[in-house]
């Protein structure tokens, strides 16, 4: 099993223990805590020859991407990185239309939620698969064991729970006759929850500000056969990502077998997302 | 050349006959698995067919909604429901799912396939994508320009289809789960609970919100012609009978008077203010000729509108004694002024002059919802039944 990471700091990438990065393509990816221009994705690549290496490119295309977006490929496809992860179906049409060699990422946020269609993106050319956080630990053991695709799981970060186009920070703060910010926090009273606001350009991303904690399910995702997990950093103190990018390493390196590596990061809080939790499908029974 | 198609939503048998009758060229449904709306009442297979047959025999066509994000058990028995309805008759699906896509396409070549709104498709690479997938027309994203949506029809050749009226998401279709976080239902599979309607606390005075005004298009409709858009879709399988009426049959009245030169200012006018009098929020066209800005949303809490305007629904017209039979919706009284209009688009006003209870007793108000009530007007224009009673004015006290 591979250990990705998302990096929240371009001067901290924790090359020494992980195996590869997810690093967000600057105007063309959202829901990230920090944007790599091409340039500095090549110089990263030059730097660092033994990790593997992936680009996110998640952003909702709009016609005005298409070309330059075109430029951007033909050189990312000269760097022979690992892969690019993809919301827009456009990536799909780019890659065959260009003849692009570099491999393929589905990750449409909330959609990648079955084997069926991890299949059919396989059958498509598209090599890896970055499933959903909204399903059970059940349903991505079944699609790691069904689909032909190479299945990556997310275990800790904050979930990035929706995006909108719309400046959502500015339009408050411009009812409120304030000046805007950048960022948000705002609070759900009846689950006392809160949510993280992030504006830029490109719109407004929602995170739930509790960090998906997944130590517990790596042990099951590793003897299932998962080949990667995936943490991020964003939102958590660095010298403490450091202790758990450290541990998970090694206690991957030793098959999991670890007890106490999930006793652990208990300390991490009880947030497993939806490894153990469905959602409901229909309120009502239609009869 | 072909004219744009209305869509109606049609969340039921009887809301698919009445907006049919109303003026729509085509209605989208949901079954009883797999729609985006699953707390819709959403059709058997038989009401399905029944449906289907209804709309053909007015040249009219029927889709179904297919368009949640399925997971591993929603995929069990799916393909022997896409089966069971193609043979109940269906016209198109309409789908998100890829996967889905192409078991359709490879298994009933005849039957259309539509890419829903939920794939927010922005961009005509992605179309061109689709093309090549098979799909027959695309639902783009809603928070496209009148630009863009041109130049995707153009680089494309793609059939397109836009929303034109009823309520928006704030975030990109597909892409968000705050209904799944915030309640624990699935957005995505019909259970969205509009958490982006609920407000929030933050360190400021006021609470945050982002609830967006509804869409009206009606001053854009010539526009959408002009620039080659194929479908007009209006949003709402869980609105009412009244509601889908009125809006269903002023868009039609409204295509219909662009198609003939006949569409002046006034009338414009007239039918924009048809739709005010149904809308429960208040309305804009989002990114069709901006970007989408804070003249959109609602910032405390919300808020909506209710009218009183809906009176009633026509049960019959007796053409001996001039009384017609309604269900009554709301109060009104001996002197207000009425309109009544009919599925073919004829608009009648009147001053009521006499009113009778469910056993013909004369009356003065009519005070209670859902009992039977009759009014005298003396008219030689048909009523069928399914014609609506509005209010246009309290009787001068």
């Amino acid at each position: 099993m591979k250990l990705l990471i998302e990096p929240s700091n371009k001067n901290n990438i924790y090359k020494d223990i992980v195996n590869g990065l997810i690093v967000s393509l600057k105007d063309y990816s959202v829901q990230s805590p920090i944007y790599y221009s091409l340039d500095e994705i090549k110089q990263l690549k030059i730097n660092n020859p033994q990790l593997e290496i992936y680009v996110n490119i998640n952003k909702n295309l709009l016609n005005n991407d298409i070309e330059p977006l075109k430029d951007i490929l033909k050189e990312l496809d000269t760097l022979n990185l690992n892969g690019i992860f993809f919301y827009d179906l456009a990536l799909l049409k780019l890659k065959k239309e260009l003849n692009l060699n570099t491999d393929l990422v589905w990750s449409q946020t909330h959609m990648v939620n079955n084997y069926k269609t991890c299949n059919y993106y396989h059958s498509k050319g598209v090599k890896y698969a970055l499933l959903g956080k909204e399903i059970t630990l059940e349903e991505i053991i079944e699609i790691i064991k069904k689909s032909t695709i190479t299945s990556m799981v997310e275990v800790l970060g904050l979930p990035s729970v929706a995006f909108s186009k719309r400046k959502l920070i500015t339009n408050y703060y411009k009812d409120l006759n304030k000046e805007s910010k950048s960022s948000l926090d705002v609070l759900e009273k009846v689950t006392s929850s809160t949510y993280h606001l992030a504006e830029d350009k490109n719109g407004t991303s929602f995170f739930l500000k509790d960090i998906i904690n997944g130590t517990s399910v790596i042990k099951d995702l590793y003897d299932n056969g998962l080949e990667y997990i995936i943490m991020r950093g964003y939102g958590i103190e660095e010298d403490l990502f450091l202790e758990i990018l450290t541990d998970t390493r090694n206690y991957i390196n030793d098959s999991c077998t670890d007890s106490n590596y999930v006793t652990k990061y208990e300390k991490l809080g009880t947030n497993t997302n939806f490894f153990f939790k469905k959602t409901i499908y229909q309120v009502k029974k239609n009869g | 050349m072909d004219r744009v198609e209305l869509l109606s939503p049609a969340g039921d048998l009887e809301r698919l006959k009445v907006t049919l009758s109303y003026g729509a060229d085509a209605v989208y449904i949901g079954g009883q698995k797999y729609s985006l709306r699953a707390n819709a009442t959403n059709f058997s297979i038989e009401e399905i067919k029944e449906g289907c047959d209804f709309a053909h025999k007015l040249n009219k066509k029927v889709y179904l909604t297919l368009n949640i994000v399925f997971h591993n058990e929603d995929m069990d028995g799916v393909e022997e429901y896409i089966k069971e309805v193609v043979d109940a008759g269906i016209d198109a699906f309409i789908v998100s799912d890829p996967f889905i896509i192409s078991h359709i396409k490879t298994n009933y070549p005849n039957v259309e396939v539509h890419l829903s709104t939920q794939n927010s498709t922005s961009n005509y690479s992605a179309v061109e994508y689709f093309k090549e997938e098979g799909i027959d027309r695309v639902v783009l994203a809603r928070e496209l320009s009148k630009n863009e949506i041109k130049e995707i029809i153009d680089k494309t050749k793609v059939d397109i289809e836009v929303f034109i009226h009823g309520a928006m998401c704030t975030c990109f279709s597909g892409r968000c789960a705050l209904s799944n976080y915030v309640t624990n239902r699935d957005a995505n599979r019909g259970g969205c609970s509009q958490v982006c309607r609920f407000a929030f606390e933050t360190d400021e005075e006021k609470k945050f919100t982002m609830a967006t005004k509804d869409l009206n298009m009606a001053n854009h409709i010539k526009d959408l012609i002009e620039i080659g858009v194929k479908s007009l879709k209006v949003e709402g399988r869980m609105r009412s009978l009244y509601y889908l009426a009125t809006v269903i049959g002023t868009y039609r009245e409204l295509i219909d008077s662009i198609y003939s030169n006949a569409l002046t200012k006034e009338k414009l006018e007239l039918l924009e203010y048809r739709l005010s009098r149904v809308a429960n929020r208040e309305v804009s066209t989002h990114y069709f000729t901006k970007e989408a800005d804070e003249t959109d949303q609602y910032y405390t809490g919300r808020q909506e509108i209710s009218n009183q305007d809906y009176l009633g629904q026509v049960i019959e017209y007796d053409n001996e004694t001039k009384l017609i039979k309604f269900y009554e919706r709301n109060y009104f009284e001996v002197g207000d002024s009425l309109e009544l209009f009919t599925p073919s688009g004829e608009v009648i006003s009147f001053n009521v002059e006499k009113l009778f209870d469910e056993n013909k007793e004369s009356i003065d108000v009519a005070r209670h919802p859902d009992n039977i009530y009759y009014i005298y007007l003396d008219t030689d224009i048909n009523i069928p039944e399914y014609s609506m009673i509005r209010l246009i004015k309290k009787r001068d006290v």
